[in-house]
């Protein structure tokens, strides 16, 4: 076995952990165990002359091993293997002990705080002297591009990314494109043509000879990996005819928009919607604009409109989360229905108004100023819609307690509109499960990291944009498909697709062919060889998850740079005596 | 095996064993005319009237291969494992118990004073009037009287002294040993110290013929008795829990064969930190089942999962016993 030298490096983050954890006192602890040539502390590890010690030190002394105490790795592993990487060693010869998140920031008593850090860079160190050299491997990066879903979201990306220049595969389900926006009439805040915005965008796919527009089909099945899949796509028309009539394409990566569905308003009896033939939801009402004639069902036109918020969006018992466009096309509608029936009596029964977007606060003051009756209600204490009396100069009555004045307040009306919320589509698991990716508990689609990976997932080629990841308004549906696009387009611009070292793999020798993993991996990287009757994984697939390994009864599946031995004397080095 | 070679010296002991391994070198019949042509039985307390202090003047190396089988649960076995240890060339564990603790082991759920109290005291067989126990040293009129002292722990023959080999099996395949025999005998380089002999680096299921497929999801667990076993589907598939993936060939699925599933003795093919734990790390994965509930309803249907997933090698696991 070689010789071992190790370089220990204990951050001080600034005071984040010196200010409870001795450094000192962890670096001369660490300099004194075997094999480790020297221990340091410094101020900001990650910092460039932080990062140059740690170089110096490898050329100078030797060192082969080593272990970065500072924060989490999720902060700063890329710095140091880098680091490691400029000194000419393989950059998985560090390991980095987390004395911030897991140490100073949460423990108060200095002295418990010091030992910890002791044991979880001795943790390191025993776990360092197993790390093996690793080399990641690399493929080709396809350049086409599968788009799912004809919305906003879907056309804009196919746009960026073919008047890139590269060739896009636009598949929508409905026999045109443009999704929810094709039903909505105007736009909040400033009242744009929803239609203009689309003609604009189906003109320019239409006449771009690098879109490949599929209508009425779907992605049946998507096989593969970055820059490397192959997707099935299905005629539904044809199908309908018994036939099939399927295209094959290969691509290199993907971008799920497949947008929202609204909630089902006869979910909520009481508001009597599908009962009471005035209720009528938020995409009834744009239906109504786009026709340019506002009216109940008798054909009169109404004179008192009521508008409730949160119809099935803010509750408990349907959807906690906000639907963040309904308060605002709220408002939409007290504009066009004052612009169309000028003396109608518009009321607006919300819970809270969400104004947080351009321009929206303004919109709000604008609305209010146009006498428009606001009532708030309680959350969970809905409004109640009645038929009104022979004498009422109304359809429906609406009883509303009402939270500002504390008083129970009747408010007339004709028309009752109701703003659905935005859930999941029905399809949403199917599409989740054919391009692998999860969904949290309300079904919409789960981005890689809520704050810095929005757009990725944790399928490497696989993105997603728009309100199928959860409700949205246009410029931030348009936002993400811009940013998959340009993610996209990031990667196509160097041709090749950098695979990380740390997949895991099957050791011919000790696989029995027992098949237990088979079913297990989340991103379908096991194959089973029918003809050595044993299982495989192909490394370009597998995140190095562990499943497999974990699962593995024979450990003939090793998860590299996280073996069992490596885990093992991690969990030695933690708990040893001598500390 | 010519006449004129010199004899190998061989020696059998059973220390902490039920006696099956003793038996299961007399399982290779008409053979053991073979292995007495080329070997003389130096020591084999089953068979041989040889005392321990025979073994006691034997010069150091005097005995070429000893089958030490069993495991280490009093002062007794341990003594003679290391005696046997000084006195052999090849030291072979020799079993499920010498190799991994084997059933014995399993007394590691346990302490010695529970034991005790159970076998001495509560025993329904037991009539224990003058609450009487055995103890190491016994003043009596005829002299002092001793007996050897009960461990807390039981160990298998690598925590106590170095074996060379391992030979594993409850107990091991007869065929197995005369291979092994033969191979010592015959001269032929021998595997590195430290080595299991006798069985294959893969498990059961590189020899199985079983039919598997990918559908090992776990929905209800099956003690073997309650399903309509049809000789061909693998038992996992079946709900039955079976150790054959966790465990290494070399027996020929003989259990398998038998339609019973696989329980283990074998022991675990290289590079497995923990049987136990491997095999209901394993088990876990495939339970098909999210809700915390649920899955608790299947496990429960699991008899005994300390005793079947560790029914072989507690003692020498990382958990090696109970600790509360």
């Amino acid at each position: 076995m070689e010789n071992l030298r190790i370089g220990v490096y204990i951050c001080m983050c600034g005071t984040n952990i010196a200010k409870i954890v001795d450094v000192e006192a962890v670096a001369k602890f660490a300099s004194e165990v075997p094999e480790v040539v020297l221990a340091k502390s410094y101020k900001y590890m990650c910092s460039n002359p932080g990062q140059e010690m740690i170089i110096q030190d490898i050329k100078e002394n030797n060192l082969n091993r080593i272990v970065v105490a500072a924060c989490s790795p999720n902060m700063h592993e890329r710095t140091f293997r880098s680091a490691l990487r400029i000194a000419g060693l393989n950059q998985y010869l560090l390991e980095m002990a987390n004395i911030r998140e897991q140490c100073s920031w949460v423990h108060s008593d200095p002295v418990e705080a010091t030992e910890k850090a002791k044991a979880l860079v001795n943790a390191a160190i025993s776990r360092v002297k197993l790390h093996e050299e690793l080399e990641s491997v690399s493929a080709r990066m396809c350049p086409n591009v599968l788009v799912i879903g004809g919305g906003i979201a879907g056309m804009t990306a196919a746009l960026e990314l073919a008047d890139a220049g590269n060739t896009v595969y636009l598949v929508e389900k409905e026999n045109h494109l443009g999704g929810n926006l094709a039903r909505v009439d105007l736009t909040a805040p400033y009242l744009y043509s929803a239609r203009d915005l689309l003609t604009e965008r189906i003109t320019r796919i239409n006449n771009n000879k690098n879109i490949k527009v599929f209508l009425s089909s779907k992605v049946t099945s998507l096989t593969g990996y970055i820059g490397n899949f192959r997707a099935v796509i299905q005629n539904l028309v044809s199908i309908q005819e018994g036939k099939t009539r399927d295209t094959e394409v290969e691509i290199g990566n993907v971008i799920v928009c497949t947008g929202y569905k609204e909630f089902d308003a006869s979910r909520i009896v009481h508001y009597g919607y599908g009962k009471l033939p005035n209720v009528i939801t938020s995409f009834e009402f744009e239906k109504m604009l786009r026709a340019g004639r506002i009216e109940t069902k008798e054909g009169k036109t109404p004179k008192y409109v009521a508008i409730i918020h949160c119809v099935g969006s803010r509750s408990q018992e349907f959807h906690s989360y906000c639907s963040r466009v309904c308060c605002m096309t709220a408002l939409k509608y007290a504009h066009e229905i004052k612009s169309a029936i000028p003396d109608c009596y518009v009321s607006d029964i919300y819970i809270d108004m969400h104004a947080f977007g351009k321009g929206h606060e303004d919109f709000y003051r604008s609305s209010s100023q146009a006498k428009t009756l606001f009532l708030m209600y309680e959350k969970g204490d809905r409004p109640v819609i009645h038929k009104a009396g022979p004498k009422d100069d109304c359809g429906m009555l609406i009883e509303v307690n009402e939270k500002l004045s504390g008083e129970t307040i009747e408010i007339p009306a004709d028309l009752v509109i109701l703003m659905v919320g935005m859930e999941a589509r029905e399809d949403a698991y199917e599409v989740a499960r054919i391009v692998n990716i999860s969904q949290d508990k309300e079904g919409w689609f789960i981005e890689s990291h809520p704050k810095l990976e929005p757009v990725a997932t944790t399928t490497d080629g696989v993105f997603i944009a728009g309100t199928c990841v959860a409700p949205k308004d246009i410029p931030d549906t348009v936002a993400q498909a811009r940013a998959a696009a340009a993610r996209i387009l990031a990667r196509i611009a160097k041709e090749k697709i950098e695979i990380d070292a740390l997949y895991s793999e099957v050791n011919p020798n000790l696989c029995s062919g027992c098949r237990l993993c088979n079913l297990l991996c989340p991103y379908s990287a096991i194959e089973f060889l029918e003809d050595k009757k044993q299982s495989h994984i192909i490394s370009a697939l597998c995140k190095g998850c562990g499943v497999c390994v974990a699962a593995c009864p024979s450990s003939a599946i090793k998860g590299r740079h996280f073996t069992d031995q490596q885990i093992l004397a991690q969990v030695e080095g933690l708990l040893a005596e001598k500390l | 095996m010519e006449e004129t070679k010199p004899k190998l010296k061989l020696a059998v002991y059973w220390a902490a064993a039920c006696g099956g391994c003793c038996v299961s070198v007399l399982d290779v019949h008409e053979k053991l005319f073979d292995i007495i042509s080329a070997a003389d039985l130096v020591f084999w307390p089953i068979a041989l009237d040889t005392k321990y202090h025979d073994v006691e003047k034997m010069p150091d190396g005097y005995i070429d291969i000893t089958l030490f089988n069993g495991a280490i649960r009093n002062t007794e076995n341990e003594e003679m494992a290391k005696l046997l240890r000084k006195k052999s060339k090849i030291l072979v564990a020799y079993g499920s118990c010498a190799h991994l603790g084997g059933i014995p082991g399993l007394a590691n759920f346990t302490t010695k004073d529970e034991i005790f109290k159970r076998v001495y005291f509560e025993s329904e067989s037991v009539v224990n009037e003058k609450n009487l126990i055995p103890v190491p040293e016994y003043k009596a009129e005829e002299g002092t009287l001793f007996l050897p002292s009960f461990y807390n722990d039981v160990r298998a023959l690598s925590q106590v002294t170095e074996p060379d080999y391992y030979l594993p099996g409850c107990p091991p395949q007869s065929e197995r040993l005369l291979e092994v025999f033969k191979a010592i005998v015959s001269g032929a380089e021998l595997p590195p110290k430290g080595s299991v002999i006798g069985a294959e680096t893969k498990t059961q299921c590189d020899e199985c013929i079983r039919k598997k497929t990918e559908n090992k999801r776990i929905k209800k667990f099956y003690r073997p008795w309650e399903i309509k076993d049809d000789g061909i589907t693998c038992f996992m598939e079946q709900g039955v829990l079976c150790m054959g993936p966790a465990t290494r060939a070399g027996c020929g699925y003989r259990c398998i064969k038998g339609n019973a599933p696989c329980r283990g003795c074998y022991g675990p093919p290289p590079g497995v930190p923990d049987p136990g734990a491997k095999m209901m790390s394993a088990v876990a994965s495939i339970i098909d089942e999210k809700d915390p509930e649920g899955i608790n309803k299947i496990l429960e249907d699991l008899a005994d999962p300390a005793g079947t997933f560790y029914r072989f090698s507690l003692p020498v696991s990382l958990i090696r016993r109970k600790i509360l």
